[in-house]
């Protein structure tokens, strides 16, 4: 495929009008140098995604699955990035500019990073962005290698990787799924191996973490927590009791986007090795 | 041993063995393990998950089958129990509102808020009862609607703060899973607390199944025991929906075995249906613990129950006496000067200001035809949706006599959300000719089962309505089980089920209208017939009306006028409750002006609803059918009380 011909005058002409309706492309976007015109859902971009920062004067679109069409009218964007999970509005997005789908976190066979790898090429080709492109995946690398030799005296550590829904059900990112991907890069594994389906996660009942039988195991567990989440876990003899949930072996982590891409990637990796590296 | 003791003594010996097999399966192996050193991870969740949780069930059972025993005995109505009087969803939204909206306040009150809920639903149940001299029927089918539109409107609720959803719709399916015996010992004594409330209303529950006079010769006072029946029945319903969430139908299965039983009489009757409930939540708790076990997955009690639950509905219809009631005084409204007037310039006025007046991205209010090309197909549906939803209330209220029929009650809209769930989850990824296909077979599959079904009971149709309530039931429950797994598909299903006219296209607006006018102009021709329909079978015959027929065609008609609207709107918008009413309060009485009214109120209700939603929260949009329905309920309180007064 030879992009260039693809593009309209203004993409080639390095001032690309992008739309993006996935947080993970948005903020590839952003890592490619190329501020997005219009994103859906920006006002949660602070609490779930954190960084990198959204810029000012990007055009909130509403929810993702029925992005504003008077916005995006009004925006006259040059293109528009979706992911499989918009399936069913691409043919409406097309009427308003050309529209490129991405596979990213959905799973289609092949690992989510190598998936989130290729998604980051497609989308600099298409807006000639190659060299970033290839800054940013070398930053990736890098801070995996780094990652790793600093974590070399927690070689194959395993990590139980939570969000609490309520103080009686937790959810557990597993295989497959970005985190998953990262932990294996940095030398860590998942400490949760029952199998999960296609989304990478699974919800169950608090009690099911006793489960995990791995002595060395560490429980990280991701903001947003439900107020009083701790409160009443500690009333509990099953969690006061459960190993994984020792001073020693529990931290509490700040938000990561769970179905993002490389720069949610490099942010997991640094927040979970920081994480280990601390623990003695 | 007699034959009729082996035949009550059978099923209770069977449900015994059952129970202590399941538990064997569960609690032997934990407890016959060697005790690990130190920290014993069998033996924890023995203690502190497994046996909580078991004791859990057994108190909720109990409760929520003492509170349906005690409905079913103070109203007479074999039918009545927390899920199907809309108790318990009550203080569900009661609790969701709280938690979205005061979670500071949350802490002790959690309580009293699902008290309040249930008191209010219960409150609203009754009045409506009270006016229908508490026909079972009408009483459940008021009970269900209620319950439906809590349900969703919790759902809807919970959609739009998707932070805090998933913990909300594991709440709302009603998981079991403990920590800590915290739980069983709070619910413990309050649920005993209530229960030694039963004892003095005993005797005098026992002398009103001797009949009311005579218990009232007797010297029982039947308001003050009925009312104090009824506040523990609520508080038992409220409290258990506190503590674990939303257990559907286990209120209603209990006391309908113990009755099969052959339990007579109000003490043996509450104590055997209690008995009964705590047995049965047991054992599908175990059972569920057991599968989990094997699937290794959340599989929340409450929606379970309810999946199984809601079809003995079903089951339970052809067991009731139901007489057709000509429309009483009470629902004709005063005669007021016709204000057709009104009526026809509201809904231009309403397709001018939605297609003209929007917001900028700076959320500065705009005038003027630039964007007119793209909100014009989405005003068009709503158009039609409401116009045909008013149309399918028309005849279904005439047809029922019943002021609470609406399209969203027949079960038409159940089965399209059913389809298209189907569709979601069998294909990976469904485009949205393939989802609406699907909506429509599911919508006609429904249709189809209820036309079957009233042709075998002479189409009596307050059951064809509570079937149709029924099946809403059930796609309450399945799709709550779905949404409480996280599924990022359960999304797409609420998206849709909220009714947003987003996926309108110029094309799909065109068709739905022309489908509009096609549908529309039968019921018209059928005027006569709506007009003589609600004197009542007998008279309407004598006066020349084919019944069976016209009930089947109008039937019919209603039913694809909803399936129709519903794929352009969703199934929750009340619009189809409203319009009728609207209509003959503005003094269109006879049919045919009250359809056309209606159908213009219809239509311009829904257009309003879904221009609000697009610039309320710009560039959020809020989809037109939760718009619609939440002006729905507040109408329906509104019109309850200003009847209860005249």
């Amino acid at each position: 495929m030879a992009p260039a011909a693809l593009l309209t005058p203004a993409l080639a002409a390095g001032a690309p009008r992008v739309v993006s309706l996935d947080y993970g492309l948005a903020s590839t976007l952003l890592g490619l140098a190329v501020t997005p015109v219009g994103i859906s859902e920006l006002s949660g971009w602070r609490d779930w995604v954190v960084e990198p920062a959204m810029p000012p004067k990007v055009a909130e679109l509403g929810i993702s699955t029925e992005p504003n069409l008077e916005i995006l009218s009004a925006l006259a964007p040059d293109l528009i990035l979706v992911t499989p999970w918009l399936d069913a509005q691409i043919p409406r997005l097309t009427q308003f500019a050309p529209v490129l789908r991405l596979e990213t976190f959905i799973w289609t066979g092949r690992p989510i990073l190598d998936a989130c790898i290729a998604a980051t090429q497609t989308l600099a080709a298409r807006i000639g962005r190659e060299a970033e492109a290839r800054h940013l995946l070398a930053d990736m690398e890098a801070l995996f290698a780094d990652c790793r030799a600093r974590l070399a005296r927690h070689a194959g550590r395993a990590v139980v990787l939570a969000h609490f829904w309520d103080a009686r059900h937790v959810r557990i990112s597993a295989d497959p799924s970005l985190f998953n991907d990262v932990l294996l890069r940095i030398g860590l594994r998942n400490a949760w191996t029952e199998p999960t389906g296609n989304w990478g996660f699974q919800t169950l009942p608090v009690e099911a973490l006793s489960r995990v039988t791995d002595p060395g195991a560490m429980l990280l567990v991701f903001d947003p927590l439900p107020p009083g989440t701790f409160e009443t876990l500690d009333r509990s003899p099953l969690w006061r009791a459960l190993p994984l949930a020792q001073p020693e072996r529990i931290r509490r982590m700040p938000p990561v986007l769970l179905l993002g891409m490389v720069n949610e990637a490099m942010r997991f990796a640094r927040l979970v090795t920081e994480a280990v590296e601390a623990d003695a | 041993m007699t034959w009729g003791m082996t035949r009550r003594l059978g099923p209770i010996l069977v449900l015994a063995l059952g129970i202590a097999l399941l538990l064997w399966l569960l609690v032997a192996a934990p407890l016959s393990a060697q005790a690990a050193p130190g920290y014993d991870p069998v033996k924890m969740r023995l203690y502190h998950s497994t046996l909580p949780r078991l004791a859990t069930a057994v108190i909720a059972g109990f409760a929520l089958s003492l509170a349906g025993a005690l409905f079913q005995q103070v109203l007479r109505n074999p039918l009545a129990s927390p899920t199907t009087l809309g108790i318990s969803a009550g203080a569900h939204l009661a609790l969701v509102v709280a938690t979205l909206f005061f979670p500071a306040h949350l802490g002790l009150g959690r309580d009293a808020v699902a008290l309040l809920g249930s008191a209010l639903v219960a409150g609203l149940i009754m009045a409506l009862g009270a006016r229908r001299g508490f026909s079972p029927l009408s009483l459940v089918l008021s009970g269900l609607v209620v319950s439906l539109w809590c349900g969703a409107l919790a759902a809807i609720l919970a959609y739009l703060n998707d932070r805090s959803m998933v913990s909300l719709f594991i709440w709302g399916a009603g998981s079991l899973s403990m920590q800590s015996w915290q739980i069983p010992l709070a619910l413990g004594w309050k649920v005993g607390l209530l229960a030694l409330c039963c004892l003095p209303l005993l005797r005098p529950l026992s002398l009103m199944d001797l009949g009311d006079g005579a218990a009232a010769s007797l010297g029982v006072r039947l308001t003050r025991i009925r009312l104090a029946a009824l506040a523990v029945a609520v508080a038992l319903s409220a409290l258990v929906t506190s503590a674990v969430g939303v257990i559907g139908f286990i209120g209603l299965v209990a006391p309908v075995l113990a009755r099969l039983l052959g339990a007579r009489g109000s003490p043996v009757f509450l104590l055997t249906s209690g008995l009964i409930g705590a047995a049965l939540l047991l054992v599908t708790d175990t059972a569920i613990q057991l599968a989990a076990g094997q699937f290794s997955d959340l599989l929340p009690t409450g929606a379970i129950t309810a999946v199984f639950g809601s079809p003995l509905l079903l089951v339970l219809l052809p067991r009731l006496k139901i007489r057709h009631r000509v429309i009483g005084g009470a629902v004709a409204p005063p005669q007021r000067m016709p204000r057709f007037a009104l009526v026809l310039a509201a809904l231009p006025l309403m397709v001018v200001v939605a297609v003209l007046l929007g917001r900028d991205a700076g959320g500065a209010w705009v005038m003027g035809t630039e964007m007119a090309a793209l909100r014009l197909p989405r005003v068009m549906t709503a158009l039609a949706a409401g116009a045909m939803l008013a149309v399918a209330g028309v005849l279904l209220q005439r047809l029922t006599g019943n002021e609470m029929a609406s399209p969203e009650v027949l079960g038409i809209s159940a089965g399209a959300t059913l389809g298209l769930a189907a569709s979601l989850f069998v294909l990976a990824s469904p485009g949205l000719p393939v989802q609406l296909g699907f909506a429509g077979a599911g919508a006609c599959a429904v249709l189809a089962v209820i036309l079957l079904a009233t042709r075998r009971t002479a189409l009596a149709p307050e059951r064809v309505l509570l079937a149709g309530i029924a099946l809403g039931a059930l796609v309450d429950a399945l799709s709550g089980l779905l949404a409480a797994t996280g599924d990022p598909r359960a999304l797409a299903l609420l998206r849709w089920m909220s009714g947003s006219t987003y996926n309108a296209a110029p094309g799909s607006a065109m068709l739905l209208c022309a489908a509009a006018v096609a549908l529309a102009l039968p019921a018209l021709a059928a005027r006569r017939w709506l007009d003589l329909l609600p004197l009542g079978p007998a008279l309407a015959g004598a006066l020349g009306v084919p019944v069976g027929r016209a009930r089947l065609g109008l039937f019919a008609l209603a039913g694809a006028l909803s399936a129709v609207a519903t794929l352009g709107i969703g199934p929750l918008s009340f619009v189809g409750l409203m319009a009728p009413h609207l209509a003959r309060e503005a003094g269109l009485r006879r049919a045919l002006p009250q359809t056309v009214g209606a159908a213009l109120i219809g239509a311009a209700l829904m257009v309003g609803a879904d221009w609000l939603g697009r610039v309320l929260l710009f560039p959020w949009q809020i989809p037109a059918g939760l718009v619609a329905a939440l002006m729905g309920a507040p109408f329906l309180i509104f019109l309850l009380f200003r009847r209860g007064r005249t």
